[in-house]
């Protein structure tokens, strides 16, 4: 054994505080159940899903007036999260509105050129059996556009 | 007898983190951890994060002051700086030099940072999360460890014991917060069948027809949450019974593994880090050997169980005795 054995057992004073801060660390947010990351609740998939969801899609409109929904896997990885971003706009002003929409149009437009118009789509979903089969159905409901 | 209760929770809670392990059992462990921290920071998609857009960036509280991404060669040089420093740093755990400690700090902490920016785009991101916190306490371990050295000792121990206090921590309360956000009918209602049949919110399933399958069928989804939430919330179970150690790390294993395959979320430092800490790879290798050599089965004592803390405690006691051991 090399290491300084100044405590009961050969463990260092330095290592007892690391394994408190440690503890603590995690003890703290998780029974509180909050994120202050690195330091995290935990919740990891703990609200039930449901037959229904609200999911952010991204449509873009060419200038014939031809629509496509864009999916963020489209986009560069930078862009992947932009749904949390987008569920954020609710309670944001028309300029946040606008700064994450023409972010996102331009990386739209980049993978279809023909774009000319993004409007971002709040799309209330449900989930329902059709003839043995399981078929989405979609709500959109426009929140916020911009062009190009 | 409260009195010898609190006696034994007392020792138990002292053996649980302070417990002994053997020096090899860390040497693997450590190295182990770091090998994973390397390939994490090297390996990871992080320099194309550099060009997320400032309206989209959401800086992770440690990351606070950041009102952007960094660019291109910050991300490089994390990786770069992170990836050599856990080269080092094995290097110096096997051949015991000083600066595996500090080499393996660097390391850390380019991870963490990394993972900070990949998860400052909104969401909450645990993916990393796991195996930062799990080798935190690797960060004080000691370093110049004769790992020849077949005596279980409390200072070869800490660093493993804490590690899988945390582990054990980790998923109680991920199980805990199920409990608590959506009670048991996170298990007994149609929960899981959603979870299948609407999919990742980021990316796609590897293997959709699995996931379509247990979504369709009630039983198999309510046994899917049945067993991820008895893993999580009992998790604790194998700080008291040590013998359950590898079934745990194989049950998560099992559960990070079809995770990707269901959701195509990457669990994989998780699936890694939990039989890394949980299984003692050392006894495990020359339980084998011994088995192969013999041609028969002997009794497991893959060091994860009583047998190979008693064994510890008995040579711990024999040294205090001044008695010889009597197997070496």
């Amino acid at each position: 054994m090399t290491e300084p054995d100044d405590t009961e057992g050969g463990v260092p004073r330095s290592a007892r505080w690391l394994v408190g801060v440690v503890l603590v660390a995690l003890l703290v947010p998780g029974l509180a159940g909050f994120d202050v990351w690195p330091l995290t609740g935990w919740r990891l998939f703990s609200l039930s899903r449901r037959e229904t969801q609200t999911n952010w899609v991204l449509e873009a409109a060419d200038a014939d007036g031809a629509t496509r929904e864009v999916s963020l896997e489209e986009l560069p990885l930078g862009y992947r999260h932009a749904e949390w971003p987008m569920t954020d706009l609710l309670g944001q002003s028309t300029r946040q509105r606008d700064e994450v929409c023409e972010d996102l149009l331009a990386a739209v437009a980049d993978v279809h050129p023909a774009t000319v118009e993004l409007r971002l789509v709040r799309d209330h979903q449900r989930l329902v059996p059709e003839h043995g089969d399981w078929v989405v159905a979609h709500d959109p409901e426009v929140f916020h556009s911009c062009q190009v | 007898m409260p009195g010898l209760t609190v006696a034994r929770i007392r020792v138990l809670w002292h053996e649980t983190l302070w417990g002994p392990e053997t020096a090899a059992r860390l040497v693997v462990a450590h190295t182990g951890l770091t090998v994973l921290i390397g390939a994490r920071i090297v390996l990871g998609s992080y320099r194309q994060l550099a060009a997320t857009p400032r309206a989209l960036v959401d800086p992770v509280p440690l990351l606070f002051w950041l009102d952007r991404m960094p660019p291109v060669p910050v991300f490089v040089g994390l990786q770069v700086v992170g990836g050599i420093a856990a080269l080092v740093a094995v290097i110096a755990i096997v051949g015991r030099l000083g600066v595996a400690r500090v080499a393996f700090a660097v390391a850390w902490v380019c991870y963490l940072v990394l993972a900070g920016l990949r998860g400052s785009r909104g969401k909450v991101l645990h993916n990393d999360l796991l195996l930062v916190w799990a080798s935190a306490p690797f960060l004080l371990a000691p370093i110049k460890v004769d790992w020849r050295d077949r005596i279980p000792r409390r200072i070869y121990g800490w660093p493993i014991r804490v590690s899988t206090v945390v582990i054990a921590l980790i998923y109680a309360f991920a199980g805990y917060h199920k409990l608590r956000r959506s009670g048991i009918d996170w298990v007994t209602g149609d929960n899981m069948r959603y979870v299948m049949l609407w999919g990742p919110s980021i990316g796609h399933a590897a293997w959709d027809d699995l996931a379509r399958w247990v979504g369709e069928h009630l039983w198999a989804a309510r046994a899917s949450a049945a067993f991820i939430l008895g893993l999580e919330i009992t998790f604790p179970v194998v700080l008291v019974y040590r013998r359950l150690q590898p079934l745990y790390a194989v049950a998560a294993v099992f559960l990070h593994i079809t995770t990707w395959f269901v959701l195509g979320l990457d669990y994989w430092a998780w699936a890694i880090t939990v039989p890394l800490v949980l299984v003692d790879w050392p006894a495990a290798a020359a339980w084998l050997r011994r088995r192969l050599e013999q041609g028969r089965p002997e009794p497991v004592e893959v060091g994860m169980a009583e047998s190979g803390m008693a064994r510890g405690e008995r040579q711990e006691r024999a040294e205090r005795e001044e008695v010889a051991p009597r197997w070496s």
